[in-house]
């Protein structure tokens, strides 16, 4: 999303320097024609290795922690990341290849292991270690650990996903986006960790910023609530790794990775502020050639985290990033990939009333799917008379439309800010999210329409506010017709700014919030000014999500409270308000 | 013209059935206490007492014909609604290609798809006649439905079905039927109240093992209604009737003590869409501007839905298949225009070369644009298909307050009735699956 961008005094880095050694080379070929496959790979799934390292580490081995993700019915994506020397850290191009072995059982003390193996990492992929565990047992819950120079990492748990065609009573994820670090701790991640009710944990995106230090802190005046690593804003293939390791350093992020399986999209952040398929906000020409830029950023993801780029664990065998997960006949989550493929964002103002169709966000040459996502999305809606009850949308950026009337125009900046609705004349659209595609909207939701696909569940995250929307086609009927092809709930943010960090106002909040509603009928809540996570429950009746709220963000033991609950009954793609918060 | 296309029924075409139904030399006319007439097969016009085999499960198929999911509410229809929380509720659920009257009635009692029943639409080409017309022939369903099964078991079986067309395509097929004997003008169906007697009257009289019933005023409401300013109104004031009846109907059961053996399935053949004036698709003229096309293709209107028909040279089917597909794919409303040989449609012969169905919003009027289909509430395009479908009951087959994420179809009616009364079923005989 749009956000504070660094002060364009500042000196930002231009790491295009490649890092040396055997990191070098993987990021030469990245930087080249292309990422290349891994040069470490699975050695095997039965445990046979060359060459198994005999010696053990003095220092801290395991020092990034332990994740999953991706959970299908028999295999479930496994990660962390070794450190063979001291100073072999993150991005350093250092430290020799080691063998680790992993284990998956049943229980936690590794007494009934049920899938084993080692695997074989090195400084080109940044010793990082991913691998798809297989032969699990659907539906079912294991504990997973690895080992390597001596020393056990912490013990993760992971869940599979049920057999297809299961009957569930019930789904639960925890629902987060936008953490940044410098702006606060991740007191929602430490209350996720300790619930034991969840199955798997969804991330909309916005899992790490790009800033300097400084650039993008908490509140107006930017307070760095702790500096990230490295100090500068990352562009470099060094950079980029030495982020992701930061974060996964961060106690809270670690014992939630631990605790659950994550599915994970990325939004803009995880490459550079508002990126588009040819370039961004936050990138001159100064920091090189963007596309370059963008597969550094590929990689390291794609290296740290426990996700199937192209369905694969492997590295450098594609970037694609959309995909779907079935959990039985229950849900399919299927997650996009809002930023690799779109069109740039529009510069001009849309003529009043909006969207008209003669606007260039209305223009149907523009896409934020890209056309092959657009058929694999449309084809997530209609797959036949076996595609599971709930089809939900892991949707980085909002997707209902959000139209105004007349906000005080003192309000329009801060608005802006945090959410980048309004363009500075007030007129009603966000260029960023799906309100500066309505062609693409109108397309998805016309399938809907055109199909009468029911219970669709777009789940958002981007705009640093808790949302819960009906989708109607035409906002001015909907009030007297009620037509809705949807239901949209957004997130709040981990830590990033909102309305009242921007405005340090926040009395100011409820009125922003007022006009909204009163212009935009089929909004039901907003919350602009609260952090925190979102607990979503799928039931065969219904869809439940939590809205839960943290205190201070730069208090590491803040408490959190629920706010709030909406509900969608099935087939009725309508919003309504829950007394209680679901029984943990 | 229309999916369900309008009734002709006149007082001289009812006398005209009656007499057919009387000369029938497989039925017998019984006046019920009600003052009602059912036909019955010879030799099944006894009471229920005499009924065999002896158990007390009772089924009953209530067809809301034409009511969209979203339309069972607690206020509106307070009846359904509480059968439907009191019972099993498949939110998912869907009518089947083409979103019809007639071919998802059949679908619901053979249990099998169009390609393996013979009745994919409503109105189709028949090749042999050289014309166009209803399936509403006995001898349209290829194969054997649920209620003979049952007959042949020695279970009783009724039909009381609203409209004409499915009189006639069930025909002599129930133990016991109804058949109107007059239909309103311009709706062209027997109203609720006729059919929710109808269907009293049968129980007391006979108590059949199961009843198929079709209450029609929901969908001809929505049909029928030229106007579209009180299309709402209407609507609304026949859901409540109509569910209303159901809740008399579902009292009666429990009153009488014969709900604790009952399972009552509750769901509509297909939805409904309502198009504005200027939304009109007419393929018929482009199709006879083209060269290959012109003078060899016949369109069988089935309101959301165009069936098309390559009556050329077989040698050409192929190409002209997709000529029809690029024509129809060109023109505004058109939603996808599908090669009937599509695997997974599964429409059998009879429903043309190619299938056409039009956008949400939308209607077919074929081959005449002002004259063929003029009324705005339509069916058998895909924005139609979601359906309400749920069973109540006081039988322990039938689980209270359970929702399922299953996708339940029309065509799982027949193998629920036939596990209902425990009858064995061979893995392939039906398309669709027990729900209970």
């Amino acid at each position: 999303m749009t956000s504070s961008k660094p002060p364009t005094s500042s000196p930002l880095p231009r790491r295009t320097v490649l890092a040396t050694g055997a990191a070098g080379a993987a990021a030469a070929s990245v930087l080249g024609t292309g990422v290349r496959a891994a040069d470490a790979e699975q050695v095997s799934q039965s445990g046979q290795s060359g060459a198994a390292e005999r010696g053990k580490a003095n220092h801290p081995v395991f020092q990034h922690g332990v994740a999953s993700g991706d959970p299908l019915p028999r295999r479930v994506v496994i990660w962390t990341r070794v450190t063979p020397a001291p100073d072999a850290t993150p991005g350093s191009g250092k430290g020799k290849p080691v063998t680790v072995t992993w284990q998956v059982a049943k229980d936690a003390t590794f007494k009934k292991v049920v899938s084993k193996g080692r695997f074989r990492t090195s400084a080109g992929r940044d010793h990082t270690v991913k691998l798809d565990a297989k032969g699990l047992t659907p539906g079912k819950e294991y504990f997973y650990r690895f080992i390597a120079l001596g020393q056990k990492s912490p013990v993760g748990r992971l869940r599979t996903a049920p057999r297809k065609r299961a009957a569930l009573d019930n789904l639960r994820f925890g629902v987060v986006s936008c953490a940044n670090l410098e702006a606060g701790f991740f007191t929602s991640y430490r209350g996720l960790a300790a619930r034991e009710d969840l199955h798997a944990i969804l991330h909309l995106g916005d899992y790490l910023y790009e800033y300097p230090t400084g650039g993008y802190g908490m509140g107006p005046d930017n307070v760095v609530v702790r500096p990230h690593d490295p100090p500068t804003e990352m562009v470099s293939l060094e950079d980029y790794r030495r982020r992701h390791a930061n974060y996964k350093t961060d106690p809270d992020l670690q014992a939630l990775h631990a605790r659950y399986s994550w599915i994970l999209t990325w939004d803009d952040h995880e490459v550079t502020n508002d990126q588009w398929k040819a370039g961004a906000e936050n990138h001159d020409e100064s920091e090189g050639d963007y596309k370059k830029r963008r597969a550094r950023a590929h990689r390291a993801y794609d290296e740290w985290m426990p996700v199937r780029m192209d369905g694969t664990a492997a590295l450098g065998d594609g970037t694609r990033l959309y995909r779907r997960l079935r959990f039985g006949n229950l849900a399919e989550v299927s997650m996009l990939d809002l930023r690799t493929y779109r069109d740039e964002q529009v510069s001009t103002l849309a003529p009043t009333p909006v969207p008209a169709l003669e606007a260039e966000v209305s223009d149907p040459s523009r896409s934020i799917t890209g056309k092959k996502q657009m058929a694999w999305l449309k084809e997530s809606l209609t797959r036949g008379d076996h595609a599971p009850q709930w089809k939900v949308i892991g949707n980085p950026v909002m997707i209902a439309p959000v139209t105004f009337g007349d906000l005080p125009n003192d309000l329009i900046d801060p608005v802006n800010d945090v959410a980048g609705i309004l363009p500075a004349d007030g007129l009603p659209y966000n260029v960023d999210q799906w309100d500066g595609y309505t062609a693409d909207r109108r397309e998805v939701l016309g399938h809907i329409r055109d199909h009468q696909v029911k219970d669709v569940l777009f789940i958002t995250g981007d705009i640093h506010s808790g949302w819960a929307c009906e989708l109607p086609l035409d906002t001015s009927t909907q009030p007297a017709y009620g037509d809705s092809y949807g239901v949209e709930f957004v997130c709040s943010s981990v830590t990033s700014n909102n309305l009242k960090d921007i405005t340090g106002a926040p009395q100011v909040t409820p009125l922003v919030e007022s006009v909204i509603l009163a212009n935009n009928r089929h909004i039901k809540y907003l919350d602009f000014d609260n952090h925190g996570y979102s607990v979503l429950d799928i039931t065969p009746e219904r869809a439940q999500m939590d809205w839960f709220v943290i205190g201070a963000r730069d208090d590491a033991n803040t408490p959190i409270e629920w706010t709030t609950s909406y509900e969608t009954l099935a087939g009725t793609g309508r919003v309504t308000s829950v007394d209680a918060p679901l029984e943990a | 013209m229309c999916q369900d296309a309008p009734l002709t029924g006149t007082p001289e075409r009812a006398a005209r059935r009656l007499a057919e139904i009387q000369a029938s030399r497989r039925t017998v006319l019984t006046a019920a206490a009600s003052g009602l007439a059912f036909s019955s097969a010879l030799g099944a016009a006894a009471p229920a007492s005499a009924a065999s085999p002896k158990t007390r499960k009772r089924c009953y198929v209530l067809v809301t014909d034409g009511c969209r999911p979203d339309e069972i509410e607690p206020t509106l229809t307070p009846n359904l609604h509480a059968l439907r929380e009191g019972g099993m509720y498949w939110p998912r659920a869907t009518s089947m290609p083409v979103m019809e009257t007639i071919p998802n009635h059949v679908m619901m009692m053979t249990g099998v798809r169009p390609d393996r029943s013979g009745v994919p639409a409503n109105s189709f080409y028949d090749r042999e006649l050289g014309e166009i017309r209803d399936m509403d022939q006995p001898s349209d369903i290829r194969v054997k439905t649920v209620i003979e099964r049952l007959n042949k078991r020695g279970f009783t079986t009724g039909t009381v079905l609203s409209k004409e067309y499915l009189v006639g395509i069930f025909g002599e097929r129930a133990t016991h039927r109804w058949e109107p004997e007059l239909y309103i003008p311009v709706s062209e169906h027997a109203p609720d109240l006729m059919t929710y007697n109808a269907l009293t009257s049968m129980v007391d009289e006979f108590d059949p093992h199961l009843v198929f019933v079709n209450l029609g005023d929901i969908d001809r409401v929505g049909h029928t209604d030229l106007t579209g300013t009180n299309l709402r109104l209407l609507r609304q004031a026949a859901l409540l009737d109509t569910d209303n009846l159901v809740g008399q109907f579902i009292d009666g059961l429990k009153s009488s003590g014969a709900w604790e053996h009952s399972m009552v399935i509750v769901l509509a053949d297909h939805s409904m869409d309502w198009s504005i004036p200027t939304n009109v698709i007419t393929l018929q003229g482009a199709m006879d501007e083209d060269p290959l096309l012109g003078g060899n293709v016949v369109i069988a209107d089935n309101g959301g839905a165009d069936l098309v028909y390559w009556t050329g040279p077989k040698s050409k089917l192929d190409k002209a298949v997709k000529r029809i597909q690029e024509i129809a794919e060109a023109t505004p409303g058109v939603l996808k225009a599908w090669d009937r040989r599509t695997p997974w449609l599964r429409l059998g012969p009879e429903s043309g070369d190619v299938v056409v169905f039009c956008q949400a919003g939308w209607r077919f009027s074929d081959p005449d644009p002002l004259t063929s289909n003029p009324i705005p509430g339509n069916h058998g395009h895909p924005a139609t298909r979601s359906i309400p479908f749920f069973i109540g009951g006081g039988h322990p087959a039938v689980k209270a307050g359970k929702v399922f994420s299953a996708h339940a179809r029309t065509v799982d009616v027949a193998p629920t009735v036939a596990k209902f009364f425990g009858m064995r079923t061979p893995a392939k005989r039906y398309d669709g699956k027990p729900r209970i």
